[in-house]
């Protein structure tokens, strides 16, 4: 047993145990400070990460934990997502009011759940890093104790929830059940005979019928909208970057590590709900006028793309999963800063809160048009590269299973369709005319200085993409992929 | 990138004729746009330097006995493999460009210096002269070209810079719609050549170049096969264009709202000498066998020759019969151009492969010299009086401008043909080859020669001699030296460019046989007579009838008396016999219903049903998708357990 594995993750906890317990001296005006604070440490870890290898994996905990490439880059994916999202909680204090203290520590308590599901190797760790997500959400969204919305967001967020880690926990038992191990090793040995088992089978399933709730894949997306309108805007930046970034990572592992000769079967149900939540996200999006709501049907259509990688089943599409969560990261965490400043000077979550947004802030009015126009895939940013990437591994495919170019004009179909409601809200910002407020808007420096590197993000991955592509394609490898 | 190792002399100084002219519009457009002088100044020193250049290269390369002489190549497409291209830039040098290489830069030089005095007082002095520089540079492109890419690059360039130097007053409505007006008919002309030009490329698989095309045909003179005459009548469309050409020729006369120089050069002496000249280049393409393609067959017994021929024979011809009755002085000017090109593409059209198109260069030459004096003496008057145009406001101006009005006696003697001035050489030429070939054409060549006498001499006895007709006519006064200097030299030339040898040079690259006749200049004046006396004596007679004519109509008259005399006939001839309204009635016609079925087309089936139709559809589908989310949780939770029970199904059926 080797307990210098689990340092990331104890030092986060520590962390967030620290601030808890900081909380009880610091006066309510310095409360900010701790996030800040809690921020630049784990700004320091981030860079401890990179003196950790990549090349080799290390399992330990009997097997049940392991760090290698993939989670190695998962877990600097959700240090830098938790960053982004603490600088814009301090920007978001004012609407959090004294609990500020406890809604970092639960930040950070959530990302020491996303760092161990980077690095789960066994169900149960799997299962106990998932709900430590889940748990540590059900607070962070109905945190606007006296916001109705925010209550009853958390509540939904609580049922469907519970619900789908029912599904999870069953689908882990009948797994055991078939296979007598709960180890991934172990069941990866297996996997090969035990692919003609229904009752193995049936409890993949509901694994990953729990997983698709995390990622928001249709059919299981319903709680989406909801949630993320309800929810305090940091919590749905890192509800909508890093619990899908986790449901995506176990997704990997499961269906590419662990069983990925079963997973090659599931080739067209994978197809079909890649296809579905493409198109759903997309065309319930058309109409909306929520901003945060529709950020939250955008999610569920990036789901969509991602899930295109993952049908792939080849290396070059997971590949590409990992490079378009990070142009995801930056991309989202920017679009979700500047509607934070915006909220909090207005109530209104409508489209119509960012009219004259070019007259009252230049700077806020750049950085969404950025992230809207990242979102929609225009070259040179971000979000273009990464829909690049997925097209082409998925197109590579095509010739093997024609099905695979219909999925690719669908996700260009949807494409199409994005561009029409973020140029909507590009629109919005630049070209209304009813716009009540032109009063300047101020921006702390914090969240200045978190867009500038989502700019930069954005612009750095779509410009010169190789360094990540390499990473990623690095981070692969330990996946049992052609 | 350049091997001076490499560089061959004297050929390859043609590159600098070719490239100092460009050299001065870069300085002109980006160091010297400020001081108009100093502007001025580089353009006609680069022309100038050009000019000369040009004479030492037609004496160098004129005393080799070689009939022709290529400059270096440089290679510009070079695509290897079975349909490989290859493109160079080189510059072809026999007595046929360089020729008209001294024919462009001669009269150019000319043409600067004077404008260096006509638009002294113009605020836009500066890029007038790049503009002028960048069009010397395109005419001595298409002159040097080897190839026919080559050549249709500074065809088009030439096609620019006379529109920027048509629209150079912009801010003149009529200047803005002459320069579109030019700009887009000669692009009609330049489609049928881009056409033809892509049809040899086809037929012979690459060949451009003027030399290797020559070469091929001349051994598989059947390489273009049935469709031998469509593509020499596409060439000849790019002719059209820019020689301005029946049914093309409306651009030319509107053409005169920019500067007078500009007019000179640009549409008496070179630009539109152009397609003469690139009809001359490509004269072997003619001269194959006729042959037609099937759907053409009622073509047969034609050759493209003949074609041309008539088309030039009817552009003379109208144009003389409207230049009769137009009474601005630069669209007299303008028409006689239009006749004297149409007889030069009639003299192309009625050659022979054995003697080649002579004639027509001699005329294009001649004509050079005396239409560029006609138009600079015309500028010089319409200077003196104030920027007046209409002849029956003029006269009386013999004594008060006595260079210009001797020099213009001379271009006019010219232009009908009085021997021994040179146009009654190369037009004799011309008639001599019609009586010999089409007796149709030789008439309407005629008839043509006393309409010119006759409207040349109208504006002579209207506009330069009896009384002055108008206040400014009195005050009027001659015009400086930068001025009369140019109508000087191209005077001389006018008189001596008939019998000092042009034809002879000429002969020399057009005859395929050795038959040369280099006469001594004092027999060369009276050749004609021994020659072709019938010809000779015909147009001498031309030139007596529409003298005495215009002699007995507007000696002295204070009014025109023909309308009254002509009634209906000359209403249509000053109305240049409606062509304009009858191109702006099809036209609008065409472009009305053209435009109604493009709009209804956008409006119904793209806006409609591919636009609309499908945004609509899209939108109705996501407004429809939207009720799903409720926002009640019994729902979402049946919904979601629906969907547990869908994908167990779909992977487990």
């Amino acid at each position: 047993m080797n307990i210098f594995g689990l340092t990331f993750e104890i030092w986060v906890v520590a962390l967030g145990l620290l601030v808890l317990l900081a909380d009880f001296w610091t006066p309510p005006a310095h409360k900010w400070r701790l996030g800040l604070a809690s921020a630049w440490l784990l700004f320091i870890m981030l860079l401890v990460t990179w003196r950790a290898s990549t090349n080799v994996s290390i399992l330990t905990f009997s097997q049940s934990y392991v760090i290698d490439g993939l989670a190695l880059f998962f877990k600097r994916f959700f240090f830098v997502a938790a960053i982004l999202v603490l600088v814009m909680t301090v920007g978001f204090a004012e609407k959090l009011g004294t609990g500020l203290a406890e809604y970092c520590a639960l930040t950070l308590f959530a990302l020491a759940g996303m760092m161990l599901a980077a690095s789960a190797n066994h169900f149960a760790v799997l299962f106990v890093a998932l709900e430590l997500i889940t748990v540590t959400f059900y607070v962070l969204v109905s945190f606007q104790r006296r916001c109705v919305q925010s209550l009853e967001a958390g509540v939904k967020y609580l049922i469907i929830g519970a619900l789908s880690s029912g599904f999870l926990i069953y689908g882990i038992a009948l797994v055991y059940g078939a296979s007598g191990s709960l180890s991934f090793e172990v069941i990866a040995q297996k996997s090969a005979s035990l692919a003609d088992k229904p009752l193995f089978l049936l409890g993949l399933l509901l694994i990953f019928v729990g997983l698709g709730f995390k990622i928001a894949m249709v059919p299981f997306q319903i709680w989406v909208p909801d949630v993320y309108q309800g929810s305090p805007t940091p919590t749905t930046a890192f509800l909508a970057v890093g619990s899908k970034a986790a449901g995506f990572v176990l997704l990997l592992r499961l269906l590419q590590f662990v069983v990925p000769e079963v997973a090659a079967h599931w080739q067209k149900l994978l197809m079909v709900l890649a296809g579905l939540t493409i198109l759903y996200g997309n065309l319930c999006a058309i109409p909306q006028r929520n901003l945060k709501r529709l950020l939250g049907y955008s999610s569920i259509a990036n789901a969509g793309y991602l899930l295109m990688g993952v049908a792939a089943m080849t290396q070059a599409g997971s590949a590409a999963i990992l490079y378009y969560l990070s142009g995801y990261l930056f991309t989202l965490l920017a679009a979700f800063t500047v509607i934070a400043i915006i909220l909090q000077q207005t109530e209104v979550e409508d489209i119509t809160a960012l009219a004259g947004l070019n007259q009252r802030s230049p700077f806020l009015a750049a950085a969404m048009t950025l992230a809207m126009v990242s979102l929609a895939g225009v070259p040179p940013l971000a979000g273009f590269f990464g829909k690049f990437l997925l097209l082409k591994a998925v197109l590579e495919q095509g010739a093997a299973n024609h099905a695979f170019y219909w999925l690719a004009g669908i996700a260009i179909v949807g494409v199409v369709i994005s561009l029409y409601y973020y140029f909507g809200v590009i629109r919005a910002i630049y070209w209304s005319k009813d716009a009540g407020v032109l009063a300047p808007l101020p921006i702390a420096w914090t969240n200045r200085c978190a867009l500038l590197v989502c700019m930069a993000g954005m612009l750095y991955l779509g410009i010169l993409p190789n360094r990540l592509v390499e990473l990623a394609a690095e981070a692969v490898k330990s996946l049992r992929l052609a | 990138m350049i091997d001076f190792d490499t560089l061959k002399f004297p050929e390859d100084v043609a590159w600098i004729v070719l490239l100092l002219p460009l050299l001065a519009v870069f300085v002109t457009t980006v160091f010297t746009r400020r001081d108009a002088k100093l502007s001025g100044m580089i353009s006609i020193v680069a022309v100038c330097l050009s000019f000369l250049v040009s004479v030492g290269l037609f004496v160098l390369i004129g005393a080799t006995e070689a009939k022709s002489a290529a400059s270096s190549a440089l290679d510009w497409i070079s695509i290897s493999g079975t349909d490989g291209v290859s493109i160079e830039l080189c510059l072809l040098l026999d007595p046929l460009s360089l020729l008209m290489l001294l024919v462009v830069t001669g009269v150019g030089a000319a043409i600067h210096i004077y404008s260096y005095g006509y638009m002294h007082d113009d605020p836009g002095m500066s890029r007038y002269f790049a503009c002028l520089s960048l069009f010397t540079f395109s005419m001595l492109g298409i002159v040097l070209a080897n190839n026919f890419v080559m050549m249709f690059i500074f065809w088009e360039l030439v096609g620019v810079s006379s529109y920027l130097l048509i629209g150079f007053w912009h801010e003149k409505a009529s200047a803005a719609d002459a320069a579109k007006k030019a700009f887009i008919t000669n692009r009609l002309g330049d489609f049928g050549f881009i056409l033809g030009i892509l049809l040899i490329w086809s037929a012979t698989q690459g060949d451009l170049s003027f030399d290797a095309l020559h070469a091929r045909l001349a051994t598989h003179p059947g390489a273009l096969g049935p469709l031998a005459c469509v593509a020499g009548l596409l060439i000849f469309c790019g002719a059209v264009g820019k020689s301005a050409q029946f049914p093309l020729h409306v651009w030319l006369p509107d053409a005169m709202e920019g500067p007078t120089p500009v007019s000179a050069l640009i549409h008496a002496a070179t630009m539109v000498a152009a397609g003469v000249y690139m009809l001359c280049r490509v004269f072997f393409l003619f001269t194959v066998p006729a042959a037609w393609p099937v759907s053409l067959s009622f073509m047969q017994g034609f050759t493209a020759l003949d074609v041309i021929a008539w088309i030039g024979g009817v552009t003379a011809l109208l144009a003389a019969l409207i230049a009769v009755q137009q009474n601005d002085i630069k669209r007299i000017l303008a028409y006689s151009t239009l006749s004297q090109l149409g007889y030069m593409v009639m003299a192309v059209g009625l050659s022979t492969a054995k003697a080649g198109p002579t004639p027509a260069m001699f005329h294009l030459v001649t004509h050079a010299f005396f239409k560029a004096l006609l138009f600079l003496g015309a500028g010089s008057v319409i200077l003196a009086l104030h920027h007046e145009q209409d002849i029956w406001k003029m006269g009386g101006l013999k004594k008060k401008m006595p260079v210009t009005y001797w020099t213009f006696l001379i271009g006019t003697l010219a232009l009908c043909g009085v021997p021994p001035l040179s146009g009654f050489y190369s037009k004799d030429s011309i008639l001599a080859l019609a009586a010999s070939r089409n007796v149709a054409l030789f008439i309407v060549g005629l008839l043509t020669a006393v309409l010119t006498a006759f409207y040349m001499f109208r504006l002579y006895f209207v506009a330069l001699v009896g009384r002055e007709r108008s206040e400014a006519a009195s005050h009027a006064h001659e015009s400086p030296r930068v001025m009369t200097m140019p109508l000087v030299l191209l005077a001389l030339g006018s008189v001596t460019a008939g019998f000092v040898g042009v034809e002879g040079v000429l002969n020399k690259v057009l005859v395929s046989s050795a038959e040369l006749h280099a006469l001594p200049w004092h027999k060369a004046i009276l050749a004609p007579f021994s020659h072709a006396p019938m010809a000779a004596l015909a147009g001498l007679g031309a030139v007596i009838l529409g003298f005495s004519i215009a002699f007995g109509l507007y000696h002295n008259a204070a009014t025109d008396p023909l309308p009254e005399k002509l009634g209906f006939v000359a209403r249509a001839m000053r109305n240049r016999f409606y062509f304009d309204e009858i191109y702006q009635f099809l036209i609008r016609c065409a472009h009305e219903v053209a435009s109604h079925a493009a709009d209804w087309f956008d409006r119904w089936i793209i806006a409609g049903i591919c636009v609309r139709g499908a945004s609509s559809g899209t939108d109705l589908f996501g407004r429809a998708l939207r009720l799903v989310q409720t926002g009640n949780l019994q729902t979402y939770a049946f919904l979601f357990v629906v969907g547990v029970a869908l994908v167990l199904w779909f992977v487990l059926q």
